[in-house]
């Protein structure tokens, strides 16, 4: 589907919206006309070369990153200055990150329920119950009253995506989630992943597990030099590319 | 396919375990070491034994006047003579079970923070401690809660001391904490107030700071209020302790790394539910050696107090020294005494913070 197919395409099913969106650090220009419209439940996976924009993308959707021109909408509401505007969107997106970034001073099962807890205002309770399913989903409820320090880094990880689920989001997004991990946990990361993609999570990645990408990505996302260069099916981005700085890119990641 | 099998554990080598060769490698390891090794023990020969016989072997212990010391060792029938003005300045006799009241449930406080487990801590222990100088406030002045009145002109001693060092960092904890987020804050009008704050306390010497209290502070208040001379200390104490620990605190918060500030936004947390639950305990933990740095010089600040002629141990010392019954030039053990008492003082506390610390890492890393 091309970018100008989607543009016509408009209907309640986009959860973000993102249109002609510009970000400059200082004098530098990182995120160039950006526009991405993302459907409900859709998987997309962003790769790019270091330093194309594609995670600074990816956090101003939860306004980890500000920008300066250009407008974004998540879940019908639209990124502006406003508190109340950023709070009920960060409630709507869960973030991961690559280096985990849990809370080292509370354990699994308070990492899991402080933001239900304080965010939401769920009774305590409740909130364990469901920490402790999401939990059971990532596979280890045996952990729960560990500190993330005694865990591996894959452990690390999956209670990081629990974390996330917890709060209930439409939407997460990964952000180099495997970058930091031994080769021997990626897996166990990639398979939580790949089933919250079965489950119809709305899910945007930024990683370069080109297997994932084929595994489960509706939509692949090449940035490079902060702009969106190409965006197609899996299939026809890595068989079928059309400029020749992906087939480069390409060329490099899978050369080797 | 052949079986992987890891090779067993061994043990390590003798020569590099056990007591003797930890003495070999820790003093006799060259023949620079050893020298030293052997100068230090002759020092110590020499020092040691003629110390020991002035402050225990030939040392007075009994008796009520001057005179009771016909020993040539240490005279500590001065300072037992002299100890309940020491501990207690001139507080009434008959009151003093107040003082003692105050300790023991100072005493109770650090026992149930090492006692209890994590959560009763957080439930009792902090709130109880953070309380204690304000409730030993009401206790030792009497007059808010029926008992009889006791006027800060009798307050003195080294509970005077403890009582000024605990009340002043307990105010001190939360404004600088205050002061050091206004630092980082991005509000310019905010940022250089606390600036200013925090480099005017910490920028004049806490004795200039101590004259201004006595001198100055009084015409900020209104017109005809008499502000109790404590409690202008009190202030000056607070607010100079204050501006050190923001500074310990900023340090603090450059310790906790982005990632935490991003993880907590990106779950939804408000400006105070991240700065409070999630960086706040974590600049804590970093800070905890600094903090208790700080506290004790702070404690160690309040015998300076002597000088505006507020009774507290060192200023009581003094007195004892010049009084005329007691002229037999006992300063040795009176200073000695003080200090021992303080080192004895600032070591405890440096023990808690060490297994405070120890409760606080949860890194558990081997």
């Amino acid at each position: 589907m091309s970018v100008e197919q989607e543009k016509t395409n408009e209907n309640n099913d986009d959860i973000i919206v993102i249109k002609d969106l510009n970000k400059w650090y200082g004098e530098f220009h990182v995120l160039k006309d950006i526009n991405l419209r993302v459907k409900k439940g859709e998987k997309i996976v962003i790769c790019g070369p270091s330093g194309s924009g594609k995670s600074t993308m990816t956090r101003c959707i939860n306004r980890l990153e500000e920008f300066q021109r250009g407008s974004l909408t998540v879940n019908g509401v639209e990124m502006i200055e406003d508190v109340k505007n950023i709070e009920a969107i960060r409630r709507e997106v869960g973030m991961v990150f690559q280096h985990f970034n849990l809370f080292p001073h509370l354990t699994i099962l308070e990492n899991l329920t402080l933001g239900p807890i304080w965010v939401q205002k769920k009774p305590k309770k409740e909130a364990e119950a469901t920490a402790m399913k999401y939990l059971e989903r990532v596979k280890i409820p045996d952990q729960a009253n560990k500190f993330p320090g005694q865990l591996s880094g894959g452990q690390q990880q999956r209670v990081a995506i629990a974390r996330s689920l917890c709060m209930n989001p439409e939407i997460m997004l990964f952000d180099e989630p495997t970058s930091a991990l031994d080769p021997e946990m990626i897996k166990e990361v990639l398979d939580v992943m790949i089933e919250l993609a079965n489950e119809g999570m709305t899910m945007l990645c930024v990683t370069h597990e080109m297997g994932f990408a084929k595994k489960v990505a509706d939509r692949v996302i090449f940035m490079d030099a902060g702009e969106i260069v190409e965006q197609n099916t899996p299939e026809e981005i890595f068989n079928n590319p059309q400029t020749d700085r992906l087939q480069l890119f390409l060329s490099q990641i899978l050369d080797h | 396919m052949k079986e992987f099998k890891p090779l067993p554990d061994q043990p390590a080598p003798n020569d590099t375990v056990g007591p003797i060769h930890w003495v070999k490698d820790n003093f006799f390891s060259s023949a620079m070491n050893t020298i030293a090794t052997l100068l230090i023990l002759a020092l110590l020969a020499t020092v040691v034994p003629p110390l020991v016989d002035w402050l225990l072997i030939s040392a007075n212990w009994s008796g009520t006047t001057q005179d009771a010391c016909t020993k040539d060792g240490a005279c500590w029938v001065f300072v037992i003579a002299w100890s309940k003005q020491f501990f207690y300045g001139s507080y009434p006799t008959e009151e003093l079970w107040r003082i003692n009241l105050c300790v023991l449930m100072l005493i109770g406080v650090i026992a149930s923070s090492q006692l209890l487990n994590k959560d009763w801590r957080n439930k009792f222990s902090i709130p109880a401690f953070l309380l204690l100088p304000f409730v030993c406030i009401l206790i030792l002045d009497g007059s808010w809660i029926g008992l009889e009145y006791v006027s800060t002109d009798y307050w003195g001693g080294f509970a005077l001391n403890v009582l000024l060092a605990a009340a002043s960092i307990i105010v001190a904890f939360p404004l600088s904490f205050v002061w050091a987020l206004g630092r980082r804050s991005e509000m310019p009008f905010i940022k250089s107030v606390s600036i200013l704050l925090i480099e005017f306390f910490r920028g004049v010497p806490v004795l200039a700071l101590f004259f201004m209290g006595s001198v100055m502070l009084p015409l900020f208040f209104p017109e005809g209020t008499n502000v109790d001379k404590l409690v202008r200390v009190w202030i000056v104490l607070t607010l100079f302790m204050a501006g050190y620990m923001a500074e310990v605190f900023r340090g603090g918060f450059q310790a906790v790394p982005t990632g935490q500030y991003e993880a907590a936004d990106s779950l939804g947390l408000s400006y105070w539910q991240k700065t409070l639950l999630i960086i706040l305990p974590q600049v804590i933990k970093v800070s905890m050696p600094n903090i208790l740095a700080t506290f004790v010089m702070l404690f160690k600040n309040t015998t300076f107090l002597l000088i505006i002629g507020i009774f507290e141990v060192l200023s009581t010392t003094q007195t004892a020294l010049t009084n005329s019954n007691w002229l037999g030039g006992h300063s040795t053990e009176g200073y000695l005494f003080v200090a021992i008492v303080f080192w004895i003082c600032c070591y405890s506390m440096s023990r808690i913070s060490a297994s405070i610390e120890r409760k606080l890492d949860t890194s558990h890393k081997n």
